[in-house]
């Protein structure tokens, strides 16, 4: 069952931050009088985060996904809100939510790239599944399919979040919490 | 600069030396472009405490006078944190704004060094404070008009000197004991200014680099160098502001160790300090007049603290529930930004007392000392305490948004003066 929004809600602003139930969705950056900006029915709208990883031209001509490369792979950008970062025509980039999330043990959820910047041709997420209890910022997995370079503002709306509940708690599913505030890479 | 030689006879000799002179001032300044503004730009791409600095900058943007106000940081590979002094820079940008007008230089620009093993971390890096306290004092002397802050300061210095006549007689002496109460002064100004600024955190973070220097050894806490005053008298001196500021009682409920290390070393008298290789009398007039005018300069120049400390005690518990839940440091429900200060602070605190449990809770029993886990937690800690100090700049930038201007499409960047990299 898809979590609807008022549930959202009760989870975030309700049930203390040590509550197995909780929902941390952190920071919540919306107009007070315009819940609808971030809030849709079943769904909430995640923004993009400042810190990037670039990719770097290997000196192989191949990505070995071991721990060595994992470090040496990508130049890590930070980019004040306000700015913009640009991506190349066919490039792909690692960024991360602004939002730090932390999921309850009985609620998974997915992450969707938004119509609106799909129509731009920018695919957001190829890894969508986020487990129960998870925490931290998402990483995304950002590709400019198009013809032409892109601005990317981070603070801007870029995908949406989708909750789902588990029927058995998951709480005895041993998940390790990240609790990564940045974009990372794992191997 | 060998064809400027060669001018032809018709431009005057005069004219030929101003312009070989414009381009030595060029070189320097393009030798200064290459040793400080490139790494400079640069650094943002480095792993720096990005929003550490960013709330430190706007503290300082926010004092009396210092409008405008940037500080930008560089690493260094040695462990020392040092301000670059800025006022030759600035006097070699005015000589090449003469004859380029348009190369026009920020008028308050600092330049503050970290060491690259430092990098990352939040909690050492605290002592960034202390460098800016280094850069804001070098402002304010090079704004000495007889009637400044500094001019009271400056003269309680000369009367610490002058009351030693046979110092009068040996000019070398003399000139080693102006260094010295010139540092010592500095040192102290700039350890209240970032207690101002940042609270006992500072305290915390100076206890852990002087620990990691070796400078806590009971010989070297009541030695002042040729250049630091001793550590005791160092932490005295915060003890007393924290006190009076409203801090020490806020923190009254955590003794760690370092809080009872810096009690302890606040507590020797006075009497026990020595000086290393320097003459001894200048300590007795340093303590009764120097410092007495140092902390009057202080609370002159930097803001009011007892605010900060009220706001901690407010947010406290719900920054360290988050932090002990793993969770970046937010209010539920999301009303107001969190204060950076009150934030920083918590979290050290917490880190101080509480942080063997959090590692406990997600790793396991008897795990506490592992070094490898421990610095793996460390990290997380900052990580999560950075995140909720930029999370705080950006909703109050965001907040700041929604009020000045129309608001904006749903996709649309959240700033209309784009600026790209």
């Amino acid at each position: 069952m898809v979590l609807p929004k008022k549930e959202i809600l009760h989870r975030m602003r309700n049930l203390p931050v040590g509550d197995p139930q909780n929902l941390v969705i952190t920071p919540l950056l919306y107009r007070k009088e315009k819940d609808r900006d971030i809030f849709d029915a079943e769904s909430i709208d995640l923004r993009l985060g400042c810190y990037f990883l670039l990719p770097k031209t290997l000196d192989q001509p191949y990505f070995s996904p071991d721990k060595r490369s994992a470090t040496s792979l990508h130049v890590k950008v930070h980019v004040p809100l306000g700015e913009f970062l640009v991506v190349p025509a066919h490039q792909t980039i690692l960024g991360a939510t602004l939002e730090f999330i932390k999921l309850p043990s009985d609620v998974c959820g997915e992450v969707l790239t938004k119509s609106s910047v799909a129509r731009t041709f920018v695919v957001v997420e190829t890894a969508p599944w986020i487990h129960p209890q998870y925490r931290g910022c998402l990483t995304l997995e950002i590709a400019n399919v198009s013809n032409t370079p892109v601005l990317l503002y981070p603070g801007r709306l870029i995908c949406q979040l989708v909750l789902m509940h588990v029927k058995e708690d998951a709480a005895v599913v041993p998940t390790q919490p990240t609790g990564a505030v940045v974009p990372i890479l794992k191997t | 600069m060998k064809r400027a030689g060669e001018f032809p006879s018709s431009i005057a000799a005069s004219r030929v030396a101003t312009l070989l002179r414009n381009i030595r001032t060029f070189k320097a300044l393009l030798r200064m472009v290459h040793t400080l503004v490139k790494p400079t730009s640069d650094a943002h791409t480095l792993t720096i405490p990005a929003p550490l600095i960013k709330v430190a900058c706007t503290q300082l943007e926010r004092m009396e006078g210092m409008d405008g106000a940037k500080v930008v940081v560089l690493l260094t590979p040695q462990l020392m944190y040092f301000q670059r002094p800025h006022t030759n820079v600035k006097r070699l940008a005015v000589r090449v704004q003469r004859f380029i007008p348009e190369a026009t230089f920020p008028p308050r620009l600092g330049f503050i060094e970290l060491p690259y093993s430092q990098g990352p971390s939040l909690f050492t890096n605290l002592v960034i404070y202390h460098e800016i306290g280094h850069f804001v004092y070098e402002e304010l002397s090079g704004q000495s008009n007889g009637t400044s802050p500094v001019d009271a300061l400056e003269s309680a210095r000369t009367e610490c000197l002058e009351a030693f006549p046979e110092l009068q007689a040996e000019p070398d002496i003399r000139a080693l004991a102006e260094e010295m109460v010139e540092s010592w002064t500095q040192e102290i100004f700039c350890d209240l200014f970032a207690l101002r600024l940042v609270g006992p955190a500072f305290t915390f973070a100076l206890v852990e680099i002087l620990a990691m220097l070796d400078s806590l050894s009971r010989k070297r806490t009541i030695t002042f160098d040729q250049e630091h005053p001793a550590p005791a008298c160092r932490f005295g001196e915060h003890v007393k502001l924290l006190r009076e500021d409203g801090w020490w009682e806020k923190i009254s409920h955590i003794s760690p160790e370092q809080k009872m290390l810096v009690e302890r070393l606040a507590d020797i008298p006075s009497t026990d300090y020595k000086v290393d290789e320097g003459p001894e009398y200048l300590l007795a007039p340093f303590l009764d007049k120097v410092i007495p005018a140092v902390r009057a300069l202080v609370r002159q120049v930097a803001p009011e603290a007892a605010p900060l400390a009220e706001k901690f005690a407010e947010e406290r518990r719900t920054i360290e529930e988050c932090l002990g839940v793993g969770v970046v440091p937010h209010t539920n429900p999301p009303t107001a930004a969190l204060n950076p200060v009150s934030i920083i602070n918590s979290a050290f605190c917490f880190y101080l007392t509480s942080f063997p449990s959090v590692v406990t809770k997600f790793e396991g029993e008897n795990v506490e000392n592992n070094v490898e886990i421990r610095s793996k937690w460390t990290k997380k800690l900052e990580d999560w305490t950075m995140k909720a100090i930029e999370d705080s700049q950006v909703r109050t930038q965001f907040e700041g948004m929604q009020t000045d201007g129309p608001s904006k499409e749903r996709n649309s960047p959240p700033d209309a003066q784009p600026a790209g990299r």
